[in-house]
């Protein structure tokens, strides 16, 4: 194959912004090139770039060696199909597609001739004189690719052109394409951040990120050895772990060490493993690399989709007092009012704020009609050191109720191995704010102000997990358990065998499935 | 469409501009002049203003034309929401034959919709005053609100009304705390474009008030035959009045998104 | 959501009696002759066979008509390009401009009109210059309003497309910006040649009473000579004329539309 475009470092900037750095990309002839990203990569500005209605900061596109910067885009041997078709609203089908070769003068019976090859090559005959505007979206999807290929570009240049179909006619599209691109045999250059669309058309695939290319490669190449986490995550479906390279075709993770096929890294150096979830087999316990429980199951149609726990994440146990309800009537002004006592962190002290404190102590007053009520005098006196302290909230009718702020040293566990920290109080409930709670986990972890973090960073880590041993529609007064934790490592499975929720399974995958990639700078 | 702009087309816009804007400086140039000619500035005074605030027809026709706007922006804005609001829920028949009808006064010459008004009223033998002009004014503004209000209310997602009644408004709470909101920027163009038709309209107005009753144009109208610079005084102050309306309009905003853009970048 | 439907009622009731009922009074009269009694109304076309037998009437018209169309096409020559170079500039620089040519509509079109009789009144050239000079400034700015609405909001990708498809400014622009543009000057049209063919008291106030026009006549009739049913009938053929030319106008439109290639 030729060499048709070559693309070399280019740069292009707005208003102070990068939008590419450099890049540098050679296109053959009769290549079907996929760009493929999210939006704001750059991959449509290189479009742009390529087709000339943008001129590039630095760097040059040539074509057939030559530089076509001083060629205006209405001179270039490049058509595009756009993202939102941009046909002409006042020209019918036909007109639409004779448009360029009116422009250039071509004569009546000629101009005749292609436009109706196009139109059954796009499968539109009898639309000849349809008004555009009127037509769906497949339909002028076609017309626009019969009025670029019409003037028989040397490249196709098509902008995110299927993403406003919907799934169905999107695939069929793709199939079109393909078949369109092989009968009239030029380069097409397809923009795109649908990675199944990449996959299913491409040649090639050209990998973008913030202005730069990360990896180029057939689409059995991204798919199998994608070069970073970023690459893999773009396409397919898959499970990546950190890990260390212990030596030649051994990498270790979760205090395990497995075989791989992978070489050519530093001793120990710290690595991303890739697993695609139809790699991994379920085994029965203890007869495969690792052991692990299933936390669910999804039926995807043709498999089931497994997550498995292999390893657990940090936790932490706090005691649940339930008390008996503690409701203050005032007889005299038809109003009640209700609060909990609560345990708080000593560091939040100083930061405690009237409505943080009616809002932890869940406190609330209403009258007879049941009606909310404002609670118009909240008074505490809390120091920041721990202890217990009163505190009351007044309504305007003078109804009170008392509680203790008990302020207490946070109650941190770290756990080293997942690099994690999780703190949790406990914390004083009635059986009937229980029983009332619409999402109970999430009511949880808020009334025992349960918080996990990264050691590392400091970044907040989520709450996973919430477990209870309670029955929340029967419960009485007395203490409970509840505990709270962390992601531990999960690893999805696709299988087309049934597996139970809770089930506990081995996970047996060969070396050769494991790709090592190394950390993203 | 954005290009670079040639030295003759700024030309060309330049003698677009100063042809409109011609008059309008030289009305108010002349409202200066110490004469009464309206050819030679012969130097500066304030003396027609003066005897245009003593003119005491004049302050009529002001106070006239002031309060018809007033009361016909009001009155049509009120029901020209009304009725959009209607006729975005009513039959498609019933939409199109409100829609023709309202056609009438807008494709109609003035002076026809005019006639039309002066001959009912005396046909039904009502005296005709301040108060049928209003009616005229009110009659030709409604459709005009009608057709501001009308895209605004099509480009509205069906479902709002309903999700307002199903959370719990009455359908009066869900028109006024849902709907109207939504539509208000086209409620505003609306009642500008009334205040604007009926402030400046001459051909109804005098087909349709009494005696003694003058908006300003129908006073111009009557008292431009004779030189009268008093008339070169009281444009002069529509001018003024126009330009610093339309400038708060346009740079209000301007100021509050500047100031909006300030406080973003001190909050960074 | 049906109940809001209701809330067209009232105004159902209103544009009966103050939009509709005008209109046929005004149909009674012209085809009436004195007496303005529903109870006796005798059907006749004296009116209209006076109108077009006198020898003055019908030129009146013709003047008007020709008024109108020669205003509207130089509010086109003159008012296109102008929106043209407009919708060019830079998204704040059209904004000023913009609002720059709304504000002299905003003033009172007798005190606009008037501002110009100062300025020709001691000019010596032909009354009917000075009224082409007063409608051009009346209807002008209406005209590069709606063709620069036209113009900015052609989709800015279609331009785009054109280059792409090999067309240069100048066969983007006949080929693509133009016919999408009709649709303003349709409106343009509308919203000038309307007025004009109606319009009386700019020709009265800067013509110098010799330019009579048809508006001039009905106002004759109506208000010095008194004679409604003729009056009517008058006003009855200007809008037949005025309705006739818009919906050719916006047939000639579609036309042009389906047409623009070769």
């Amino acid at each position: 194959m030729k060499k048709l475009i070559e693309v070399k470092n280019v740069v292009k900037t707005f208003d102070n912004t990068v939008v590419l750095k450099g890049i540098s990309l050679d296109i053959y002839e009769n290549e079907f090139v996929t760009l493929l990203g999210p939006s704001g990569c750059g991959k449509t500005t290189l479009l742009r770039i390529i087709a000339g209605f943008l001129d590039a900061t630095e760097g040059q596109v040539m074509m057939d060696g030559e530089d076509i910067a001083k060629i205006p885009a209405y001179k270039r041997d490049v058509n595009t199909v756009f993202q939102h078709y941009a046909l002409f609203p006042h020209l019918d089908v036909y007109d639409n597609i004779a448009f360029g070769l009116k422009i250039k003068k071509q004569a009546k019976d000629i101009i005749d001739q292609k436009v109706m090859r196009m139109i059954s090559l796009v499968g539109l005959e009898g639309f000849e004189h349809r008004d555009v505007t009127s037509m769906s979206g497949g339909q002028q999807q076609r017309v626009a690719i019969a009025r670029a290929l019409v003037n028989e570009p040397r490249v196709l240049l098509l902008d995110e052109s299927l993403s406003a179909l919907d799934k169905n006619l999107r695939k069929e599209m793709q199939l079109e394409l393909k078949e369109i691109q092989r009968e009239v045999g030029i380069t097409f250059i397809f923009v795109t951040h649908d990675q199944e669309e990449a996959l299913t058309m491409s040649d090639k695939i050209v990998i973008m990120r913030d202005g730069e290319i990360e990896q180029i490669g057939t689409p059995v190449q991204v798919y199998n050895e994608p070069i970073n986490e970023y690459c893999a995550r773009f396409i397919g479906d898959s499970n990546i772990i950190d890990g260390t390279m212990v030596r030649d075709r051994l990498v270790r993770f979760d205090d395990v060490d497995y075989e791989c096929v992978d070489y050519g890294f530093d001793k120990d150096e710290a690595v991303d493993i890739m697993i695609r979830p139809e790699d991994i087999d379920i085994v029965p316990r203890n007869r495969g690399l690792l052991n692990g429980e299933v936390k669910s199951v999804l039926f995807k149609g043709v498999h089931y989709e497994v997550i498995a726990e292999t390893a657990s994440g940090t936790s932490k146990t706090v005691t649940m007092h339930i008390t008996k309800n503690q409701d203050v009537s005032n007889e005299e002004a038809g109003e009640k009012i209700s609060a909990s006592s609560f345990y708080m962190d000593l560091e939040d002290v100083a930061s405690l704020t009237d409505s943080e404190v009616i809002a932890r102590a869940n406190a609330q007053a209403w009258n007879k009609d049941d009606e909310f009520v404002s609670l118009t005098k909240v008074q505490y006196d809390v120091k920041p050191e721990v202890g217990t302290y009163p505190c009351s909230f007044t309504t305007d009718a003078g109804t009170t109720i008392r509680i203790n702020i008990n302020v207490v040293q946070p109650q941190v566990i770290e756990d080293e191995s997942n690099e994690e920290g999780i703190q949790a109080f406990d914390f004083y409930k009635t059986a009937d704010e229980i029983k009332e709670s619409v999402a109970l986990d999430t009511d949880l972890i808020r009334w025992a102000d349960a918080y996990a973090w990264n050691i590392e960073d400091n970044s907040r880590v989520e709450i996973w997990d919430v477990k209870y041993d309670f029955d929340d529609e029967n419960i009485t007064e007395g203490d409970y358990q509840v505990t709270f934790s962390t992601q531990g490592r999960e690893i999805k499975i696709e299988t087309t065998d049934r597996i139970e929720e809770g089930q506990k399974i081995g996970l047996k995958w060969s070396p050769e499935d494991i790709h090592v990639m190394r950390k993203m700078g | 469409m954005e290009q670079k702009t040639k030295q003759y087309e700024k030309i060309f816009l330049f003698l677009v501009f100063a042809f409109f804007y011609l008059p309008i400086i030289y009305v108010v140039i002349f409202s200066f002049n110490s004469s009464k000619s309206l050819t030679t500035f012969t130097g500066f005074s304030l003396e027609w203003y003066r005897k245009m605030f003593k003119t005491r027809t004049i302050m009529e026709s002001i106070w006239y034309t002031t309060s018809c706007a007033v009361i016909a922006t009001v009155v049509s804005t009120i029901v020209g929401t009304v009725t959009a609001i209607g006729l975005s829920k009513s039959r498609k028949a019933l939409r199109e034959a409100i829609n023709q009808v309202n056609n009438l006064p807008m494709l109609n010459p003035d002076i026809v919709t005019a006639i039309g008004f002066m001959l009912l009223f005396t046909s039904l033998r009502i005296k005709t005053g301040f108060t049928t002009m209003v009616m005229a004014h009110i009659a030709f503004c409604i459709p005009y609100v009608i057709l501001s209000i009308m895209p605004k209310l099509r480009t509205l997602d069906p479902n709002l009304a309903e999700a307002a009644l199903d959370l719990g408004c009455t359908p009066l709470q869900a028109l006024w705390k849902v709907i109207i909101p939504q539509i208000k920027p086209g409620i505003i163009s609306g009642a500008l474009i009334a205040f604007s038709m009926s402030f400046d309209d001459f051909v109804i107005s005098m087909f349709t008030t009494g005696p003694g009753v003058n908006n300003i144009s129908i006073y111009v109208y009557a008292n431009v035959k004779r030189v009268n610079p008093t008339i070169n005084a009281l444009s002069a102050i529509i001018v003024y009045v126009i330009t610093i309306v339309l400038v708060i309009i346009n740079v209000v905003p301007m100021i509050k998104e500047r100031k909006k853009k300030k406080n973003e970048l001190q909050n960074i | 959501m049906k109940s809001f439907s209701k809330m067209v009622y009232p105004y159902v009731i209103w544009a009966m009696a103050m939009i509709v009922a005008p209109m046929l009074m005004l149909v009674l009269y012209a085809f009436t002759v004195k007496g303005n009694s529903v109870l006796t109304f005798q059907f006749t076309i004296d009116n209209f066979i006076r109108f077009f037998s006198d020898p003055v009437f019908p030129g009146v018209l013709w003047r008007s008509l020709k008024l109108a169309v020669i205003t509207t096409v130089i509010c086109i020559a003159v008012g296109y390009p102008s929106a043209y170079i407009i919708a060019k500039l830079k998204p704040n620089s059209q904004a000023l401009m913009i609002l720059l040519i709304t504000l002299p509509t905003w003033i009172n079109m007798l005190v606009r009109t008037y501002a110009w009789r100062g300025i020709l009144g001691h000019l010596s050239m032909s009354g009917e210059l000075k009224v082409y000079i007063g409608m051009l400034y009346n209807f002008l700015p209406f005209m590069i309003l709606q063709i620069y609405t036209a113009l900015s909001k052609i989709d800015p990708n279609l331009i785009v497309a054109a280059h792409d498809l090999g067309a240069n400014n100048r066969e983007t622009f006949r080929r693509v910006i133009l016919p999408l543009s009709l649709p303003g000057v349709v409106s343009g049209i509308t919203l000038v040649f309307l007025p004009a063919v109606s319009s009386f008291f700019i020709p009265k106030l800067l013509g110098g009473g010799q330019y009579v026009l048809i508006g001039n006549l009905i106002e004759d009739y109506f208000i010095s000579t008194g004679d409604w049913n003729f009056g009517s009938a008058i006003s009855l053929i200007m809008a037949i004329i005025i309705l006739a030319s818009m919906y050719f106008t916006r047939k000639l439109d579609r036309k042009v539309g389906e047409q623009e290639d070769d």
